[in-house]
C-alpha cells in the first residue's frame, strides 16, 4: 500500500527553508496587494514598474532609502537586542523620542565647537533612551512586571513631552511648532545620506560580533533562552537582564539622536515617523537576529519609500498599511509552515 | 463500599492516579469496567462521573483564586440559579457549608484563604454536586497537622452518613488512622486488599516497595578504586531552606559525603528533594545552618562559585533547569566551562573551541551528533541526559549531585547512568544520588538517607539495612523497632 500522505511537525526549521518561506511570503504579499490594486482600478504592473523606478533607477530614490534606512536599523536592533534575553521592548519610540529629546537639548543649550557638541549628542541620545527604559527594566528586574506594557505606555509620554517642549518652551520664534536649527548636525557623505548609516551598521555588527564571540553573548543567549538553565550554571540572571535591557533603550535612543543630528535638524512632534514601532516588525522580520536587522530594515525601508511613491501616485496611507501588513502576516504564516514536512505513512 | 474510608497506598508512579482519572473519567478503560450500586458504568467524560456520584479533589486544586468561596462552589455547576446576585451565592453557600458541616467565609476571596480553607471549598464544591464517592489524592500533603485533623473529622462524618471515600497517600501512620480497608498497588497492579485493622505499618511498607532486589553489584569497587576518605568533602549542618512557596522545606538537615562514596537520598517525591539538591549546589541559599566544602564553610551561596570548587549538578528536571532546549547542542554542553580557556579567553568567547569542547563530550558520552549547531532538544532524552551527566562529571572533582539520574529514561540507558556515578566513586569523587528507584539506591548506595517532609528520617548503612526499613522510614515512620 502507498500509504496516506500526512503532515509531520519539525520541532526545528533550517534556515534555508525559513528564507524560502520568506520569500514566497513576501512575493505572495506583492501578489495579493497588486490584486487589491487592480481592482481599485489601478494598473499594478506600471505602478510597480513606477515603484522601481523611482526607488533603484535615481540616485535621490536611493538617497531617500538610505535616510529611511538608518533608524530603521537601529529600532529594529534595539528591539532584537531586548529579545536575546527574552524581553519584549515595544517602547522604541518611546524611547527614540527621549534620545532626540536629549540629544536636542545639548545641541541647543550648550555652546562649543561643533565636533565635541555632536560627540555630546551621541551620549545623551543612548543616556536618553536607557532612561526612558530604565524604570520599566527595574520593574521587570525585581518585581516581575510585564514590560511589554510599561514600555508601550511610556511612549505616549515621550510623545507627547516632545510635543510640548516643541511648542512650548523650546519653540523657534519663526516656526511655531518646532525647535531652532540645531548648531550641530552630523555631515552628509552621499546625497542626503549623512554619517549615521555607517554608524547604525556598524552596531548592528557590533552587537553581532558582541553575542557570538564574547562571554558576555554567551550568557545573554543562554539566559534569553532557559532564565532557570543560567541560574543553574551560576550566570547573574538579573543583571544580564538589567544591562541588556538598558543596550536596548540606548540603541533606540541612539537612533532618535541620528534622525535629529543627520536628518531634521529640529526637535519637532512626530519625528520618529513610527520607527520605533516599525522596529518591532523589522526585528521579526530578521527573526531577532542582530545581523539580519540590516537586510530586513533595508526591505522596510522600501516597503515605506514604495508607500510615499505610491501616495504621489493617488493612493491612500491606508493602502500602504495594508500592504505592509500582509507581508508581516504572511511572513509569520511562513515561518510556521517552515516547520511542516510533508510525510508518507508506512502503513 | 458504603459507609467506608479505602485507602490506597502506593509508590510514584505505581499507577494510583492513573486509575483515579479512569474513575474520573479523564481516562478511558483499555479493558474492564466501572460497576456503581452494581450496574457497569462507562464514563466518557468527567461529567458523566460527577452525574454518577463520583467527586475527586486533586492534590493541586483546581479553584479560580480571584474568585470568591461561593463564586468557586457555583462556578459551572448545573444547579446555579439563572440569574444570581453575589448575595444569593453566599447564601446558598452557607446552606451548604451549614448541611456537610464544612466552615467556610461565602464571602472571601479564594487567594486570601489558607491551603486548609481552600481543601474544605474544593471538597464542599465537590460534596454540592451530590458527591457519595469522594476521592482524595493526597490531601495531606499542603496540610498543617491541625487541618489534616480537622479534613479527617469531616471524612468520617462523610461516611457516616453512607458515603465512602478514596483517599490516595504514602503516607503509613494517617492510612492507618483514617481508612477501613486498604489496597496496594505496585507496578499498575493491586497486590493486596486487607482490612486497615488487620495491618501494621512494616506489612504495608513491604507490600509497597516489596520486590526482590538484586544483590548489590555495584558497589564493589575494582581494585585500582580511590579508597573512601575519613573527611567529608562536602557536608550540611543543620541547613534549612525556605521553597518556592516562601515556607521552609528543609529542616536541620545534616548530611555528609566522603570522597569516593555514594550516599543516596530515598523518599517520595515533594519531600524537599528538590530543595536539598538546590542547596547543595549553591542555587538557593540557605536559610539556616551552613555547608562545608572540603571542610571549609561557604559563605553566601553562588551557583558558579560552587561549580568552579568541583562539585556538578545532574538537575531533577534537564530540559527545564539543566538545558537551553532552543540553544544549540555547543552551547549547552560547554555551559559548564565557558569561562575557562580554550573556550573563552579574556572576555571572548570562541565558537570553534566551544565545538571542539562539545565533540569531546559527546564522544565520552558516546553520543554521535551529526550537527553541533542543532537545537538540544532534537536529541532523545536519553541522549540529552548522557551529555549532562559527562558534562557535569567532567567538573565533579569533588562531588557530583545526581537528581533522579534515570528518571524518565529506558533500561539501558539507566544502567549507562549508574555506570557513570561508580566510574566517578572509583575516580575518588563523592556522589549524593537522589533517587525514587529503590533498587538503585541499595545496589549503589553506600549509605542511604531517608528524607520526609524535609527532614532527614535516618540515614542508614547500606550494609545493615534492609528494605522494609526504608520503606517505613519513606512513610514517615521513625520507631522502627516499635513496630509489632
Amino acid at each position: 500500500m502507498a500509504g496516506s500522505l500526512r503532515l509531520q511537525r519539525l520541532p526545528s526549521a533550517s534556515p534555508g527553508i525559513v528564507l524560502a518561506a520568506r520569500a514566497a511570503a513576501i512575493v505572495m504579499a506583492l501578489v495579493f496587494a497588486g490584486i487589491i490594486l487592480a481592482m481599485t482600478g489601478a494598473n499594478p504592473i506600471e505602478l510597480a514598474s513606477e515603484v522601481v523606478d523611482a526607488s533603484f533607477g535615481s540616485s535621490f530614490g536611493m538617497e531617500d532609502l538610505g535616510v529611511l534606512i538608518i533608524p530603521l536599523i537601529l529600532t529594529g536592533l534595539s528591539v532584537a537586542v531586548a529579545q536575546q534575553i527574552g524581553a519584549w521592548n515595544i517602547g522604541a519610540e518611546g524611547q527614540f523620542y527621549a534620545g532626540a529629546f536629549a540629544a536636542a537639548a545639548v545641541g541647543l543649550f550648550v555652546p562649543g565647537p561643533p565636533a565635541l557638541i555632536l560627540a555630546l549628542m551621541f551620549v545623551a541620545g543612548l543616556v536618553g533612551g536607557a532612561v526612558w527604559i530604565l524604570v520599566p527594566t527595574l520593574a521587570r528586574a525585581y518585581g516581575n512586571v510585564n514590560e511589554l506594557i510599561t514600555t508601550l505606555l511610556l511612549n505616549f509620554v515621550a510623545i507627547l513631552l516632545v510635543y510640548f517642549v516643541a511648542t512650548n518652551a523650546w519653540r523657534d520664534k519663526m516656526a511655531n511648532s518646532a525647535t531652532p536649527r540645531l548648531s550641530a548636525e552630523i555631515p552628509e557623505f552621499w546625497g542626503s545620506i549623512h554619517w549615521g548609516l555607517p554608524i547604525a551598521i556598524l552596531a548592528a555588527l557590533l552587537v553581532t560580533g558582541l553575542l557570538a564571540f564574547s562571554r558576555w553573548g554567551y550568557e545573554v543567549r543562554l539566559v534569553g533562552s532557559n532564565p532557570s538553565a543560567a541560574n543553574y550554571a551560576g550566570v547573574p540572571v538579573r543583571r544580564h537582564l538589567i544591562t541588556v535591557m538598558l543596550l536596548s533603550g540606548a540603541i533606540a535612543g541612539l537612533a532618535g539622536m541620528l534622525e535629529i543630528a543627520g536628518t531634521v535638524h529640529r526637535l519637532q512632534g512626530g519625528i520618529s515617523n513610527n520607527y520605533g514601532y516599525l522596529g518591532i516588525m523589522v526585528a521579526v522580520l530578521a527573526r531577532s537576529s542582530a545581523v539580519g536587522v540590516i537586510f530586513s530594515a533595508a526591505l522596510m525601508a522600501f516597503i515605506l519609500n514604495s508607500g510615499i511613491i505610491l501616495q504621489t501616485q493617488g493612493l491612500t496611507t491606508s493602502t500602504v498599511l495594508a500592504i505592509t501588513g500582509l507581508i508581516l502576516f504572511l511572513t509569520a504564516i511562513g515561518d510556521e509552515l517552515a516547520h511542516y514536512r510533508i510525510a508518507r505513512d508506512k502503513a | 463500599m458504603p459507609g467506608e474510608i479505602h485507602a490506597l497506598l502506593g509508590e510514584n508512579g505505581a499507577g494510583k492516579s492513573t486509575l483515579m482519572n479512569i474513575l474520573t473519567g479523564i481516562y478511558q478503560p483499555d479493558a474492564g469496567e466501572i460497576i456503581i450500586d452494581g450496574y457497569a458504568k462507562e464514563f466518557s467524560t468527567p461529567l458523566q462521573a460527577i452525574a454518577s456520584g463520583i467527586g475527586m479533589v486533586h492534590q493541586h486544586f483546581k479553584l479560580v483564586q480571584a474568585f470568591t468561596v461561593a463564586e468557586n462552589i457555583h462556578l459551572g455547576w448545573s444547579q446555579t440559579p439563572r440569574r444570581a446576585s453575589a448575595q444569593v451565592l453566599e447564601q446558598r453557600t452557607a446552606a451548604l457549608a451549614e448541611k456537610f458541616n464544612l466552615k467556610t467565609h461565602p464571602g472571601a476571596r479564594v487567594s486570601d484563604l489558607s491551603t486548609g480553607e481552600q481543601q474544605r471549598v474544593e471538597i464542599l464544591r465537590v460534596l454540592a454536586r451530590q458527591a457519595r464517592v469522594l476521592i482524595l489524592d493526597e490531601p495531606t500533603a499542603v496540610l498543617t497537622p491541625t487541618e489534616a485533623r480537622e479534613l479527617f473529622k469531616a471524612l468520617r462524618q462523610f461516611v457516616a452518613a453512607g458515603n465512602a471515600v478514596i483517599f490516595i497517600s504514602h503516607k503509613l501512620d494517617e492510612v492507618l488512622e483514617i481508612s477501613d480497608r486498604i489496597s496496594i498497588l505496585r507496578g499498575g497492579r493491586k497486590v493486596a486488599t486487607e482490612n486497615t485493622a488487620e495491618c501494621n505499618p512494616r506489612m504495608l511498607a513491604k507490600l509497597m516497595v516489596g520486590r526482590d532486589i538484586v544483590p548489590a553489584d555495584m558497589r564493589r569497587r575494582p581494585a585500582d578504586a580511590a579508597p573512601m576518605s575519613t573527611d567529608p568533602v562536602l557536608s550540611l549542618e543543620n541547613v534549612s531552606a525556605i521553597g518556592d512557596a516562601g515556607n521552609e522545606t528543609l529542616h536541620g538537615i545534616s548530611l555528609d559525603v566522603r570522597a569516593g562514596e555514594i550516599v543516596g537520598v530515598a523518599g517520595v517525591a515533594g519531600n524537599g528533594q528538590r530543595e536539598l539538591s538546590e542547596v547543595l549546589t549553591g542555587i538557593r541559599p540557605v536559610s539556616a545552618g551552613k555547608i562545608l566544602i572540603a571542610g571549609k564553610p561557604v559563605g553566601k551561596s553562588n551557583a558558579a562559585a560552587f561549580a568552579e570548587s568541583g562539585i556538578g549538578h545532574i538537575p531533577e528536571d534537564r530540559l527545564h533547569s539543566g538545558l537551553a532546549p532552543a540553544l544549540s547542542i555547543t552551547v549547552n554542553a560547554v555551559m559548564r566551562e565557558y569561562k575557562k580557556p580554550p573556550v573563552s579567553s579574556g572576555i571572548g568567547y570562541k565558537p570553534g573551541a566551544a565545538t571542539a569542547l562539545a565533540k569531546e563530550i559527546a564522544s565520552a558520552a558516546e553520543v554521535s551528533i551529526p550537527d553541533f549547531a542543532m537545537p538540544i532538544r532534537n536529541l532523545s532524552g536519553g541522549n540529552q541526559q548522557r551529555l549532562v551527566a559527562r558534562r557535569e562529571m567532567r567538573i565533579a572533582d569533588k562531588v557530583l549531585i545526581a537528581a533522579y539520574p534515570s528518571r524518565g529514561l529506558d533500561v539501558g540507558a539507566i544502567n549507562t547512568m549508574l555506570r557513570y556515578l561508580v566510574e566517578l566513586r572509583d575516580a575518588g569523587a563523592g556522589i549524593i544520588l537522589i533517587s525514587e528507584e529503590l533498587d538503585e539506591l541499595l545496589n549503589l548506595s553506600d549509605r542511604i538517607a531517608v528524607l520526609f517532609e524535609g527532614k532527614i528520617m535516618g540515614i542508614i548503612d547500606n550494609d545493615k539495612t534492609d528494605i522494609d526499613e526504608i520503606g517505613l522510614l519513606m512513610g514517615g515512620r521513625t520507631q522502627v523497632r516499635e513496630v509489632a
